[in-house]
């Protein structure tokens, strides 16, 4: 039998998952590089590991999602990536089948209640 | 260790997996943002950073190929998971299939051996040079299985781009226990022209005198395979003809006919193994050689064909089982 804690972090960790590209996104309106983008996630209440997140910025890179440069203004030099023209479509349309999904789900939940 | 070696280290393991063009980009970004990460544990553990930290943060990033998978798009699937079961039976039911028709050849001597001195002539000799040969040689298999299905994938990743919409099929009776009455008639026809040809054989040299004197000398029986082990198949052939002459007349596979042809299927395994082992089958060598490797060919076939009829004649036996029982209780009947 599985420890019930266990179970319910693994369910959590999927749940998380499916929005985790959108937390991304969101915060890559502006420019962030890993670390920062990491900090400012851990401090709106979603701390994702470092190990997922920095790969994750790259994989999203790749499909044209972000755009990224080195920048050593004032510091050593680090990588910072912002929404690229797609990426700026994909979060808006991303946001919207969010909100729906939200509003379903808690229609859901509520008629549980 | 210094933190920074460690770090230095563990990044230089995880781009050795990743892309060469991608490597010293991903390894230098990985390398400031560790950095960070570590700068950010030692301010907060109010101490400079030390191997264990570092340790610590380069344990939660995974091990280096992890990391470095994480760095990658998803791949594809080669097998998937609806098809694992079969791709495990059609591998490894193909070495045991190899391995069921080379060893009883190899240890009864069929096949011969050759560059080989110690211990030819012994069982633990000829399952030595069994096993170097096509016994671990049998491993090809799963390796074949393996490229259909990679080619198999990589041919689906094509196609995906764009996918051929689902269509239903017609729906369409099976019934797997029903022949076809004029291939029935044609397989029990063909058999008995064969075993014709075969009790035919003792008496070639009389029906046929014109043949050339090599090939009546190369199909000449051993007289004591003929007087003993030989009429036992007469009795057995007998048998099966009267089970498919039942089967073409009823049309279809009973479960006492599958039972029987079940049956048969491993008489005729014992009695193809009893004329393997038992001696000489044709007075020349080389036809008794290549006659005791279509035997034990025939025996395999013979139990394949019996695991087959029983599998089936098993399954319909159970599945009949809850039927009949519900037919029986009491709620049926009310």
């Amino acid at each position: 039998m599985v420890d019930r804690g266990v179970q319910l972090g693994k369910l959590e960790q999927d749940l998380r998952k499916g929005v985790l590209v959108l937390a991304v996104l969101s915060q890559l309106r502006t420019q962030q590089y890993g670390y920062s983008l990491r900090q400012a996630l851990a401090q709106r209440g979603m701390p994702i590991e470092e190990g997922t997140l920095y790969p994750l910025l790259r994989r999203l890179e790749g499909q044209g999602l972000l755009v990224s440069q080195w920048q050593t203004d004032d510091g050593p030099p680090r990588r910072y990536y912002e929404l690229s023209a797609q990426g700026v479509e994909i979060q808006r349309d991303l946001t919207t089948a969010w909100g729906s999904l939200a509003s379903v789900m808690d229609r859901l939940l509520e008629e549980e209640d | 260790m210094d933190p920074k070696a460690i770090i230095n280290s563990y990044v230089g393991d995880v781009i050795r997996h990743l892309p060469r063009r991608q490597r010293n980009d991903i390894a230098l970004e990985l390398q400031s943002l560790l950095q960070e990460e570590l700068a950010e544990r030692a301010a907060s553990a109010g101490r400079p950073a030390d191997a264990p930290m570092t340790m610590e943060l380069l344990s939660g990033f995974g091990v280096p190929r992890d990391a470095a998978d994480r760095y990658r798009p998803a791949g594809f699937t080669i097998i998937r998971a609806s098809d694992a079961p079969r791709f495990t039976w059609i591998a490894l039911g193909g070495i045991f299939l190899i391995w069921a028709i080379t060893l009883p050849a190899a240890l009864l001597g069929v096949t011969p051996i050759v560059g080989w001195d110690y211990g030819a002539d012994t069982w633990w000799g000829r399952l030595t040079v069994w096993w170097l040969g096509t016994g671990i040689g049998a491993l090809w298999w799963p390796g074949a299985v393996f490229v259909y299905a990679l080619i198999g994938a990589l041919a689906g990743r094509r196609r995906e781009s764009g996918e051929i919409p689902w269509k239903p099929t017609p729906p369409r009776a099976i019934d797997r226990d029903l022949i076809s009455r004029p291939v029935g008639a044609l397989y029990v026809a063909l058999g008995l022209l064969g075993v014709s040809v075969l009790v035919a054989l003792p008496s070639l040299e009389a029906l046929a005198p014109g043949l050339p004197r090599p090939v009546l000398d190369a199909l000449a029986l051993d007289p004591e395979f003929l007087s003993g082990r030989a009429p036992w198949i007469l009795l057995l052939w007998a048998a099966i003809l009267a089970v498919y002459v039942s089967v073409l007349l009823t049309g279809r596979w009973s479960l006492i006919a599958l039972r029987i042809r079940g049956l048969l299927g491993m008489l005729t395994l014992g009695i193809m193994l009893w004329w393997v082992a038992g001696g000489p089958v044709f007075v020349s060598a080389g036809a008794d050689t290549t006659a005791k490797a279509l035997l034990i060919a025939i025996g395999a076939y013979a139990a394949f064909d019996a695991a087959l009829a029983l599998r089936r004649g098993w399954t319909r036996a159970t599945s009949a089982t809850p039927l009949k029982r519900s037919a029986d209780s009491p709620t049926s009947r009310s």
